[in-house]
């Protein structure tokens, strides 16, 4: 039997799966026996899915960052590997409940379109396209987990008003910890991003001769950037917190979404 | 070899029975040494506490005890009859037991408390140091200190305060994580407030402010936690540089305002204030609790905190006691097959000696053969010794939990096979 690239991306998949669903399993047992097991289960899933990110460079030369399935495959990879990060050193097992998901359905998304991968046209073939796509990938990663952690901390904070303890309890880190990591990933990953977004515009000014022709993902794109450029303004302000939080996180979230979903229509 | 452990604890003696026996930490390897020399022990070490005296020997037999009780009640000043209500005698596997679920902390006063894991490790390192432990002993508190220690971190046990001063500490750490580098502004010179200030303060805070209505008592509280003694009357100005603020004032209306901390916040640019109230009469406007970035905590929160945090020790205790009972299974079974191994490699020795001297006998009268005849004889032999032998190593293997019994058990076999 032949062994394709596919393949260790459905291994991967497997894997994401089986793990987020021991780590949601964990919410009821409330023990961090489970968590172990997830995390490791997460792990084996990250070398095939690492694997097979290394299959695709070596066939076709460049990144898996062609096409929507790609980039999505990519940043969940990336998204995993900060949350490796930020694991070891925080110990944060509540992170689990957010990432792992988020994980699994952009690599879901991946596997379903499952489009080949692409021969870049000579067009996209450019130092600058590559970097514009690499900066991106990177710096959504980073906002999405800075998103992950500020929902973290939002539940942190709401169970201290109330005095009630939740499930995820005794898996959140201090709301200090938190709120730092949430604003660390933002910060770094806005800079990566609006890098990466200032590439993207070179590069279309070169090749199209226009800076933005106002396509979907473009303008998910320039609100997510606004969005998240007030969030990290409130951030500093002090002012991140409670309701307006929620609010202002979840519509950079769905922004976002909305800039990754828009690159099927390049 | 016979384990025997004898002593007394909260809740078999009394405060005044219990503090006789208690022996000071400079006397300890006097008591030890003499436990040691005692006719019949073997190995021996002691356990002192505020709550517990068990002195812990491996002896040749459970003759001992009377010599043990008499002992102590030398120890004790008292007669032997007094003492000797208070005493519990708990034997062999009973005694790994026991040691497991003390270490573990599930049968201190506060149950899962994490100090006497500590106070059993010191036992078990000045004995080894005195060199009264022989090595059944030695062995018991190795794995004693394992389980200990896998008790702690499987269940946490020891995580979650049970006490209104701890549980403010630990509601401290989950809003700031670390508490170095943190200012604390005490008001009032409450007994609780004081307690709360102090554990704080044992956590490394940078700095504990001091403030009350008579500015001496504020100097005399401030020296105890190397703070600094402000004015009652600039609260204000304090509140904006400290993280937590702890009232516990005899004042009949609040001292601190929503305003204030609203103020106070603002200077902080938002950074989370901590607020207890321990006083009653409140001291702390509860509308405060609306505040975004102030959390506040009366009396009545942190004790239902520790309530909780109660009922989880509770909880996590049952899991400590399969671990518990899990852990003095297999190390019965260990101590059990150790103590058989000289038994069965004699055994084994014997049946070779015999097997390979009728072997040469039998190959003698024989005559010439092949390899391979030879070979085909020889692993007969070996699978009939083997075979022989099968059961009564498993018998020795597994054998009966008393040492009489067991011992019982191997004088038979050793008669059976004509061993020395």
């Amino acid at each position: 039997m032949s062994f394709h690239a596919t393949d260790t991306l459905y291994v991967a998949l497997a894997a994401y799966a089986l793990g987020t669903l021991i780590a949601l399993a964990s919410l009821v047992t409330r023990s961090k026996r489970p968590q172990h097991a997830a995390l490791l289960v997460m792990i084996g899933g990250f070398a095939a899915h690492t694997m097979w990110i290394g299959t695709i460079c070596a066939r076709t030369g460049h990144p898996p960052l062609t096409n929507l399935p790609e980039s999505a495959a990519f940043l969940a990879w990336t998204i995993f590997a900060v949350e490796i990060v930020l694991y070891i050193r925080y110990r944060v097992y509540a992170a689990a409940f957010f990432v792992y998901p988020l994980v699994l359905i952009l690599l879901t998304l991946a596997a379903v379109i499952g489009e080949s991968p692409m021969q870049l046209d000579p067009a996209l073939r450019s130092n600058m396209f590559t970097a514009h796509i690499l900066l991106s990938t990177v710096g959504v990663a980073g906002l999405l987990i800075g998103l992950a952690f500020a929902l973290l901390a939002y539940l942190q904070d709401r169970s201290l008003k109330s005095k009630r303890r939740g499930a995820l309890w005794e898996m959140i880190p201090s709301l200090s910890i938190c709120r730092m990591v949430s604003y660390r990933a933002l910060a770094i990953g806005f800079s990566i991003y609006t890098i990466g977004l200032l590439a993207g515009v070179l590069w279309s000014y070169r090749t199209n001769a226009g800076f933005m022709d106002f396509r979907v993902k473009q303008i998910g794109a320039v609100v997510a950037w606004m969005l998240f450029a007030a969030l990290l303004q409130m951030f500093i302000s002090g002012t991140f917190r409670g309701k307006r939080m929620l609010v202002v996180s979840a519509c950079a979230f769905v922004a976002i979404m909305v800039s990754i979903l828009g690159i099927a229509h390049v | 070899m016979p384990l025997i452990l004898t002593g007394l604890n909260h809740r078999t003696a009394p405060l005044e029975v219990r503090e006789r026996l208690s022996v000071a930490e400079g006397m300890i390897p006097t008591v030890v040494n003499a436990l040691r020399n005692l006719e019949g022990v073997e190995g021996a070490a002691l356990l002192s506490t505020c709550n517990r005296v068990e002195a812990i020997v491996s002896a040749n037999s459970e003759d001992v005890i009377s010599t043990i009780v008499d002992f102590l009640s030398t120890q004790a000043g008292a007669d032997r009859a007094t003492l000797e209500k208070h005493l519990y005698i708990i034997r062999h596997a009973d005694v790994v037991k026991h040691l497991f679920r003390v270490a573990s902390g599930l049968d201190s006063m506060i149950i899962g408390e994490p100090q006497i894991g500590g106070q059993v490790r010191k036992a078990f390192q000045s004995a080894q140091e005195l060199g009264t432990l022989d090595p059944l002993l030695q062995q018991v508190f190795e794995q004693t200190m394992r389980v200990a220690k896998k008790v702690r971190t499987d269940t946490a046990i020891g995580e979650h305060a049970v006490s209104v001063p701890y549980a403010a500490v630990e509601l401290a750490k989950k809003i700031f994580g670390d508490l170095r580098g943190l200012q604390v502004l005490l008001l009032g010179a409450g007994d609780m407030g004081e307690l709360t200030a102090e554990h704080l303060h044992n956590q490394e805070v940078k700095q504990v402010f001091v403030a009350n209505r008579s500015f001496q008592r504020a100097q005399e509280l401030a020296a105890r936690f190397d703070g600094e003694a402000v004015q009652f009357d600039a609260i204000e100005a304090n509140l904006a540089a400290c993280d937590i603020v702890i009232a516990s004032t005899a004042a009949p209306h609040f001292v601190i305002e929503t305003d204030q901390v609203t103020r106070a916040l603002e200077a902080r640019r938002m950074r989370n204030l901590f607020l207890i109230d321990l006083s009653v009469p409140r001291n702390i406007n509860p509308a405060i609790t609306n505040i975004e970035g102030a959390y506040l905590y009366n009396v009545d929160d942190l004790q239902s905190v520790a309530d909780a945090n109660l009922e989880i020790r509770q909880q996590k205790a049952k899991e400590a006691e399969t671990i518990v009972a899990k852990e003095v299974e297999s190390f019965r079974r260990k101590l059990i097959a150790q103590d058989a191994v000289p038994t069965i490699l004699e055994l084994q020795q014997r049946l070779e000696e015999i097997r390979t001297c009728e072997l040469e006998k039998c190959l003698r009268k024989v005559g010439p053969i092949t390899p391979e005849q030879r070979a085909a004889i020889e692993m007969l032999t070996s699978q009939m010794t083997n075979k022989i032998l099968h059961y009564p190593i498993l018998q020795l293997k597994d054998a009966p939990e008393e040492p009489e019994e067991r011992e019982t058990l191997r004088r038979t076999i050793r008669k059976i096979f004509g061993l020395g």
